[in-house]
């Protein structure tokens, strides 16, 4: 256990070397100077090289990311050259509303697709069945930016249910249900999505372990059906499930980047956009180790949430 | 050619027709947009570019309408004559990006997928880490050092589309190169490079053509996305049109919604293409429709069996064709009283089991006829009436231990479920019935078996594991599939000791289902022979074994391996196999296999004869006995 975990750690250290390395090489060959930016075209040479020295983007810039891994060891990243923000305070006032999108959304999902995936594995081929992978298809065929688009067109202006755009977004402990309301439309439009993948996948999970021994001999022993799906079958055919949720959790929070655009929400992925045209070595960088290391965390939670959900992974026989 | 006859046996003439009308219509508007596409400039269609606001001819966000199909954009632009000059750049990336990386990608899966060894591992390698990379960073930073011109985009998408398809190839090739055919052409000695281009280059097409066309609205949607963020093409495209008109989705939602709508359709075009030419590789041959259906009247017994079968006639309908796993099968059991089924693997012999209790695989499946258990219609009572007697009366052992217990579920909370819902006991009471039920089957150290999981238990435990949960609620009945089959032969006594001696103890009437005779003999009371759905001799035990009259018995009886006999003689076998289940002949069902088999054997079903304790259905029954009566048991 505890050499596997070594072994997991160091690959994450190498992953976030490479990562935030080509972080900082793709963005030093992408045109612009931030000094320009901050100045204005017009200022006076001397000053726009005295900036650049203080920015330290005179200096080579494999020096430059070494400086800034040495201060991000000492969990300082830097701050952003245009508003002089630290890029911690940046990602601490972006991030909440990332993480509340996307555990709504995966809320969301999930509420749908289990007990739709349920129904159509009870009965294959029945209308629900038909029905729920119809639109499971159709969804997939979604870009982000319509889905969101048709939602806003129906609930927002048509139904006027929702905003349209998140603005003054109240907190959720200040005022829930205003909260709520605004995040309701960009978090379905993440959620249905999601339905797409997690329905396919956990019906067909489903009747797999439907086909199993164990699952006849239950049916054989008089239970009913809803025990024997909810406790007998569900677990064993979650797997699968709890692999894509993993991948997806960790895929939002640069994924919920189109509905952060569309819906006006000042999120991680909006923030990652701006550094990255904005030239913010810094902030992007931190942005990226941060993503990293939560995509590499939340797979690591996965893999330890298998042990709980099949005993025989825990043994190490499968 | 073995590659060429596979190639015409996964695509026959006729199933191009089963892809569907979703298919064909997919195709026609794919179809739409390539003419369209082609034919953009000849067309009686305004110019993109044409501003209304200049010529006159349209009104800024004016509604769709005659003048206009898709309305007019912010400055009076033709929204038609935008979506179709959209078509251009959507359709030449999707095609050559397409192409580009299916081309590589697939030489670089087939290379790796056939070359194995370290090739293998370094494609895998660099497949892997450049599948993790944050493409969007990439995208984002590539775009905007060299420019937004369609070369561009077609180089980047190419890149980051490469190794999907690398990975997909490469997969397809080392399942395909596992084929008889591919090691038969190495074999006569065919070069490397001839066997990738002629052997498996064909068999690729039809998985790549399909992620491919999937890959097409990828690449569509993608560049969708750019666009709605700001990073789009020099060029009028969906995307941009999209991203246009989101800011006026409130006052003039037509400019968003029908560039919108039609990259949709376009997408799902492309998915449906993509998944019909799948479903093509791999059609479908397991049936989907679960229903259970029960036809005809109830038979009363004669006299108070505790499990009662009259003329049960299973039938599963798959794909394929109905299939007649039990036809017209029929005994009577009291307490007390064992009856061996024995039959080859396929007679239909499990399906009884499994009709009695009505648990079956995927299927949609009819039953007619009559099965009581303890007195209870199985067929027709209440569902709730025959859960509970299931749960109460009957009891079921099946045959292979390693898949009869639940793997996430602890052995406790297997074997105290039933008494909990059916027994009427609390946790508590069921908890120490099932230490007292472990120790009676011959489980040691009950109490710490009880915590632990089923892969911790060996398969004789697991077997006993399962005979104590079915026993959980003291039935009356006991249906045991083959408990032996999967077990080392030392197992296979004890679990047939345990079996016997149980059915002594608590009187208990049982079914016992096997292939093998010998198993049967000494321990049943009576066996019934099964051939293709049929019950085609029963009798008592004794008898049957001395005096076989079916000839498929006798068969049967001279292929046991007879111990007196010196080590090395020859063992008997039945040459053949038994008919089809979806296709019986019309007369005797064992007449293509049997060596007395006459005109009359084929062409006409032969009744059920003989005397009620021992009947049998066969025109050439074995010898007479010398006297009928007084024998058995």
């Amino acid at each position: 256990m505890t050499a596997a975990i070594v072994r997991r750690l160091l690959r994450l250290a190498v992953i976030v070397l490479i990562v935030t390395f080509t972080t900082f090489l793709l963005l030093d060959a992408t045109p612009g100077d931030p000094a320009v930016w901050k100045l204005g075209i017009n200022a006076d040479p001397e000053l726009l090289a005295q900036t650049r020295a203080e920015l330290g983007l005179d200096r080579p810039l494999l020096v430059r990311y070494l400086d800034w891994l040495g201060d991000a060891a000492r969990l300082d990243f830097g701050e952003s050259f245009f508003t002089e923000v630290s890029s911690w305070t940046l990602i601490r006032r972006a991030l909440p509303k990332t993480i509340e999108l996307m555990v709504l959304a995966e809320i969301m999902a999930l509420a749908i697709s289990v007990p739709l995936a349920i129904a159509a594995a009870r009965r294959p081929g029945s209308w629900i069945d038909r029905w729920s992978s119809g639109s499971a298809f159709a969804l997939l065929a979604l870009p982000a930016f319509i889905l969101a688009l048709y939602l806003s067109y129906v609930f927002a202006v048509r139904l006027g249910w929702f905003p349209t755009i998140v603005t003054d977004l109240p907190g959720l402990n200040e005022d829930p249900l205003e909260n709520l309301r605004q995040m309701f439309l960009p978090a379905l439009t993440l959620a249905l999505n999601l339905v797409a993948v997690y329905l396919r996948l956990l019906r067909s999970d489903l009747i797999d372990t439907l086909q199993e021994d164990y699952v006849m001999l239950a049916q054989a022993r008089g239970l009913g059906d809803r025990r024997i799906m909810w406790r007998h079958v569900l677990r064993p055919s979650s797997l699968n499930l709890t692999t894509a949720i993993g991948l997806n959790v960790a895929g939002l929070i640069g994924g919920a980047l189109i509905v952060e655009r569309f819906f006006a929400i000042n999120g991680i992925g909006q923030l990652l956009i701006v550094s990255i045209v904005g030239k913010e070595f810094f902030v992007a960088s931190a942005i990226v180790l941060l993503l990293t290391v939560a995509y590499v965390v939340v797979n690591f939670c996965v893999d330890l949430l298998y042990s709980v959900l099949d005993p025989r992974i825990r043994s190490g026989i499968r | 050619m073995a590659s060429v006859s596979r190639w015409r046996a996964v695509t026959p003439a006729g199933r191009a027709l089963r892809l569907g009308t979703a298919f064909w219509l997919s195709v026609a508007w794919i179809a739409l947009l390539v003419f369209l596409g082609v034919f953009e400039d000849v067309l009686p269609i305004r110019d993109a570019d044409a501003r209304g606001i200049r010529t006159g001819e349209v009104e800024r966000f004016e509604g769709p309408g005659w003048n206009a199909w898709f309305g007019g954009g912010p400055q009076g632009e033709d929204q038609l004559a935008r979506v179709v000059a959209g078509i251009r750049p959507a359709l030449t990336l999707g095609l050559v990006v397409t192409a580009l990386a299916a081309l590589v990608g697939g030489a670089l899966g087939v290379t790796a997928g056939y070359a194995r060894g370290r090739i293998d591992a370094v494609t895998t390698a660099a497949i892997d880490i450049a599948l993790a990379f944050p493409a969007l960073v990439l995208l984002i930073a590539v775009r905007s050092t060299f420019g937004n011109s369609l070369l561009v985009f077609i180089a980047i998408f190419t890149i980051t589309s490469i190794p999907p398809y690398a990975r997909i190839v490469r997969g397809a090739t080392l399942a395909l190169a596992e084929r008889e055919f591919v090691d038969a052409a190495r074999s006569m000695g065919a070069s490397t490079r001839r066997i990738l281009l002629k052997e498996l280059a064909p068999n690729l097409v039809l998985p790549v053509l399909s992620f491919a066309a999937i890959g097409f609205a990828v690449v569509i949607l993608t560049e969708g996305a750019l666009a709605f963020l700001g990073l789009s093409i020099d060029q009028v495209t969906w995307g941009a049109l999209i991203a246009e008109g989101t800011g006026e989705i409130r006052n003039h939602p037509h400019v968003a919604l029908v560039p919108a709508t039609v990259m949709f359709m376009t997408i799902l075009a492309f998915n449906l293409v993509g998944d019909g030419l799948r479903e093509l590789t791999a059609p479908r041959t397991v049936a989907t429709v679960r229903r259970l259906e029960v036809e005809g009247d109830r038979v009363a017994p004669v006299g108070e069996p505790v499990l009662h079968v009259h003329d049960l006639r299973t039938t599963l309908h798959t794909p394929a064709g109905p299939v007649h796993a039990v036809d017209g099968v029929g005994f009577d059991l009291s307490a007390g009283e064992a009856l061996g089924i024995v039959g080859e693997s396929g007679s239909g012999k499990t399906m009884v089991l499994r009709s009695i209790v009505g648990a079956f695989p995927l299927a949609g499946v009819t039953r007619a006829g009559t099965v009581d258990v303890c007195g209870v219609d199985m067929l027709r009572a209440p569902r709730a009436v025959v859960q509970h007697t299931l749960g109460t009366c009957v009891g079921m052992v099946s045959q292979n231990p390693l898949t009869a217990l639940n793997p996430t579920r602890r052995i406790e909370a297997q074997i105290v479920e039933p008494m909990v819902v059916h027994g009427g006991l609390d946790r508590k009471a069921a908890r120490s019935r099932a230490l007292e039920l472990m120790q009676h089957v011959g489980i040691p150290a009950p109490e710490r078996r009880l915590r632990e999981y089923p892969h911790q238990l060996s398969g004789g435990m697991r077997q006993r594991v399962t005979i104590a949960i079915a026993l959980a609620n003291r039935p009356q009945v006991l249906l045991a599939d083959e408990p032996t089959t999967a077990l080392d032969v030392t197992v296979q006594n004890q679990i047939l000791e345990l079996l016997g001696r149980l059915r002594r103890e608590e009187r208990m009437a049982m079914v016992l289902v096997t292939h093998d005779l010998a198993v049967v003999h000494g321990f049943t009371d009576r066996v019934a022979i099964m051939y293709a759905g049929q019950i085609v001799e029963q009798g008592p035990t004794e008898e049957i074994f001395s005096n076989p009259r079916h000839q498929y018995t006798i068969a049967l009886m001279g292929s046991i391996p007879d111990l007196d006999l010196p080590s090395h003689s020859r063992l008997k076998t039945i040459v053949g196999s038994p008919p089809s289940l979806t296709d019986l002949p019309p007369g005797c069902r064992f007449a293509e296999r049997c060596r007395f088999a006459d005109e009359r054997c084929r062409a006409e079903a032969p009744p059920a004869t003989g005397p009620a304790r021992h009947g049998y259905r066969c025109w050439h029954p074995g010898v007479e006995p010398p006297v009928e009566v007084g024998r058995g048991r």
